[in-house]
């Protein structure tokens, strides 16, 4: 069994999320050949044969593109790991700007820089837009997750190094929240510093935008176990991924709506920086975009070109 | 004139090639640090509610997202005009504890020292953690519990081992629960005992090695809370190539000191001191300018180490033993901070309600160096403008004239053997330099239109 894990546009979060199997990591390597992983090995260039490959990251530039191309022809099965693999993740955001507007922020007009600085010509040029991998490469698994948990990452790679099928939790993030529904009243929204939420009850309740409701769980609700809100990191809810008519903007509403009886064009009056608070991990997904009623594309509106 | 590419340098964070060319006799013409990736902060952070910064930007990296979500909480500390508790103060300094433990250790033991401790020219795939486990067991299987204490803490007080999310304007979210404090106490001192061994393995590690390798003569740029070794208090001082102080700084000052400017060949911004004069930062930096590291195993190490190299050091090869007595020293830190009850606390947060202040600098020193976050907001606290000055850019210059060095050494006949590429990648890899990191600042390149592909290809 020869594994891989291949790298594009990200953070490295998801191969150390790989390492944080700790002494599991030896029971792997018993079982299976790790035979690339540029973090941790010195092979250049993923070998022909591999059985499972995980790719993380988004592709941002050619040689991302080029290097997925490689893993799917060179791998049996491929795993898009991490939500930046699934669905464009961080790297998305920076579909909010134009090229010009980021070159010149970046070389030119930064604190630290002067006007007349150099824009780099002689590197890998990169792709118009951020994309999910699944959106360029067939994909076999999507595993989830800014990065993906440790404890679920426990369950599915032996799973997947011994072929064995498992029945996964399929829930949100509420589902594995400890947090009681009290009475709402006189609800209106906070932002996310505002004030200190009490431990006892649900965070949306008390006015905080948790994006527990529209994502996938398997985090054991590590945010709001610590009283911090959920800011979706694990990607959308399975409801909103099979639902064509469901998207986390108009889900996030409702459930705001049924949980407040306010209306819900008085709470879309309310919401505040739609990008960063809600899609700052899917802006770049064009499964999420292309949803009917998705905000992806009034908030980038072409910037990427 | 032809062209050798090591691409990618492997067993460090992100993407990067060197690229050396040679002239028409096969020797060395010049050599390059490259880095050929780049994502967008900087610029895409800019309308963000500034109280999200500390939960995206961790996503700058993956290996230190806690120096990340630090900086940037520290930054919105400022905003709001609330500094944190005794307690939620002490949780930060903790979390950044438990940050340099998992980086360190990871980088120590798996990323560079098996070039080390398996050999520099040993084969290329026996050259990795994966052959220490088969090599020497015992260390890796040491390596791997050290760095799950680092992870534990950090997931206890932040959250999750990985972008951590508890640190948030004024403090920290949530009180750490008296019985995490002893099952972390018990961890932390099984670590230090760790840490202790390894010292052993750690002194004589470069015995064999040449130590003019990557040699560079630069500034030094470094935190220190009144010469005392910290991550998370004090001023960034800032010590010129024969180690006598220039000056140093807090907060938004950092202006008046660093410059960046860009080359063609890599996406990565080189810093400077604004006089000319290039510098380093991370561990070499920080143990040329700290007095003491605080705490007695880590300075009996420090000792020894300035009876090799001197109070000062050029030696960039040193930054591994560096990086070893940060570790250690945090170890012993772990023990200190977990013995104490008092930092299960309930004063962990200092309640906020509106932007206090139009511009807020965080600055902490991540494992690889200084790292700054700079913020402005308008009214309503929505950001308006975004500066970050990570540790790989500021040690741009002297990896890219380190493998220069390196390649005018390793490279004859106008070849480029395995194991001499890998001495040019360990003059890289001394810095633990983190790509990701580096190239937060861009989104994309020269317009380049092309078709969307919606369907998948096989
Ligand atoms: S999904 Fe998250 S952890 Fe993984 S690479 Fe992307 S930003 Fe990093
Ligand atoms: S909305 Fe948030 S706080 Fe409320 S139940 Fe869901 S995850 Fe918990
Ligand atoms: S609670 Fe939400 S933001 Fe936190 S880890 Fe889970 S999915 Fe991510």
């Amino acid at each position: 069994m020869k594994i891989a894990i291949e790298e594009l546009a990200g953070c490295s979060g998801c191969t150390i999320a790989v390492l944080d199997l700790h002494e599991m990591l030896l029971d792997v390597v018993e079982k299976a050949e790790i035979v690339y992983s540029p973090v941790i090995m010195d092979v250049k260039e993923p070998p022909e044969g591999i059985d499972i490959a995980f790719v993380t990251g988004a592709v941002r530039n050619e040689e991302n593109r080029e290097r997925l191309k490689m893993i799917r022809k060179r791998s049996k099965v491929l795993v898009a790991l991490g939500t930046c693999a699934c669905y464009g993740g961080v790297s998305g955001l920076s579909m909010l700007s134009s090229n010009a507007e980021i070159f010149n922020k970046v070389y030119r007009n930064g604190a630290t820089v002067g006007e007349d600085g150099k824009i780099p010509s002689g590197v890998p040029p990169f792709t118009y837009r951020a994309f999910a991998v699944g959106d360029l490469a067939m994909m076999d698994y999507y595993i989830t997750g800014c990065p993906p948990k440790e404890n679920f990452l426990r369950e599915i790679i032996p799973a997947l190094i011994a072929g064995d099928s498992l029945d996964l939790s399929r829930k949100s993030v509420c589902s594995e929240c400890d947090r009681k529904m009290g009475s709402v009243e006189g609800w209106k929204l906070k932002r996310r510093y505002e004030g200190v939420p009490d431990r006892e009850h649900c965070l949306l309740g008390q006015g905080y935008l948790c994006l527990g409701p529209v994502t996938f769980g398997r985090c054991g609700a590590s945010c709001p176990k610590n009283n911090v809100p959920c800011h979706g990191c694990n990607g959308p809810s399975l409801d909103i991924l099979r639902e064509p008519c469901r998207d986390l903007y108009n889900m996030m509403v409702r459930r705001i709506s049924d949980l407040t009886d306010h209306k819900e064009k008085e709470i879309e009056e309310e919401l505040y920086d739609v990008a960063h608070t809600m899609y700052p991990f899917t802006i770049g997904s064009l499964i999420m975009e292309d949803k009917e009623n998705s905000k992806i594309r009034d908030l980038v509106k072409e910037r990427s070109l | 004139m032809k062209e050798i590419t090591i691409n990618p340098v492997t067993r460090i964070e992100g993407h990067a090639r060197v690229k050396i060319n040679l002239d028409d006799s096969g020797n060395v013409d010049n050599a390059h640090f490259e880095v050929v990736e780049l994502r967008g902060f900087e610029k895409f952070m800019i309308g963000a509610a500034v109280e999200e910064a500390p939960r995206i930007t961790p996503r700058i990296c993956g290996i230190c997202p806690t120096a990340h979500h630090i900086a940037a909480a520290k930054a919105c500390d400022e905003i709001f005009g609330a500094a944190p508790p005794a307690t939620g103060k002490k949780l930060r300094e903790l979390l950044m504890v438990g940050q340099f433990i998992h980086s360190h250790s990871l980088h120590f033991f798996m990323l560079a020292a098996p070039d080390f401790l398996i050999g520099h020219d040993a084969p290329a795939a026996e050259r990795s953690v994966l052959g220490l486990v088969k090599k020497a067991p015992d260390i890796a299987k040491k390596a791997i519990e050290v760095r799950k204490f680092g992870q534990r803490m950090t997931e206890a007080i932040g959250g999750k081992p990985i972008h951590p999310s508890t640190c948030i304007p004024g403090g920290v979210s949530y009180p750490l629960a008296e019985s995490k404090r002893l099952e972390l106490l018990e961890m932390s001192k099984k670590s230090l005992e760790t840490a202790r061994e390894g010292w052993n393995i750690a002194r004589t590690i470069l015995d064999q090695t040449d130590l003019s390798f990557g040699a560079v003569d630069t500034a030094f740029m470094g935190m220190s809370d009144n010469g005392r070794f910290s991550a998370y208090n004090g001023e960034v001082n800032v010590i010129g190539k024969d180690g006598n102080p220039v000056s140093a700084f807090s907060g938004a000052d950092y202006l008046n000191l660093i410059e960046e400017y860009s080359e063609d060949w890599s996406y990565l911004k080189f810093s400077r001191l604004k006089g000319g004069d290039y510098y380093r930062v991370g561990p070499l930096a920080r143990l040329n300018i700290v007095k003491e590291m605080g705490t007695p195993e880590a300075d009996a190490a420090l000792a020894e180490y300035r009876s090799t190299f001197g109070e000062f050091t050029q030696t960039t090869l040193a930054y591994n033993m560096a990086r070893y007595i940060e570790f250690l020293s945090c170890c012993e830190k772990a023990v200190e901070y977990l013995s104490d009850p008092s930092i299960c606390g309930g004063d962990v947060r200092t309640p906020v309600s509106g932007v206090s202040k139009s511009r807020g600098v965080g600055i902490v020193e991540a494992p690889r160096g200084t790292l700054i976050h700079d913020y402005s907001v308008d009214e309503e606290g929505f950001i308006t403008d975004c500066n970050l000055i990570v540790a790989t850019c500021q040690n741009n210059f002297g990896m890219d004239r380190g493998v220069e060095d390196v390649a005018r050494k390793v490279v004859s006949g106008g070849s480029l053997s395995e194991s001499a590429a890998n001495r040019i990648e360990m003059v890289i890899r001394a810095y633990d330099p983190c790509i990701s990191c580096a190239t937060h600042a861009i989104g994309q390149m020269p317009v380049d239109i092309e078709l969307v592909r919606r369907k998948p290809e096989r």
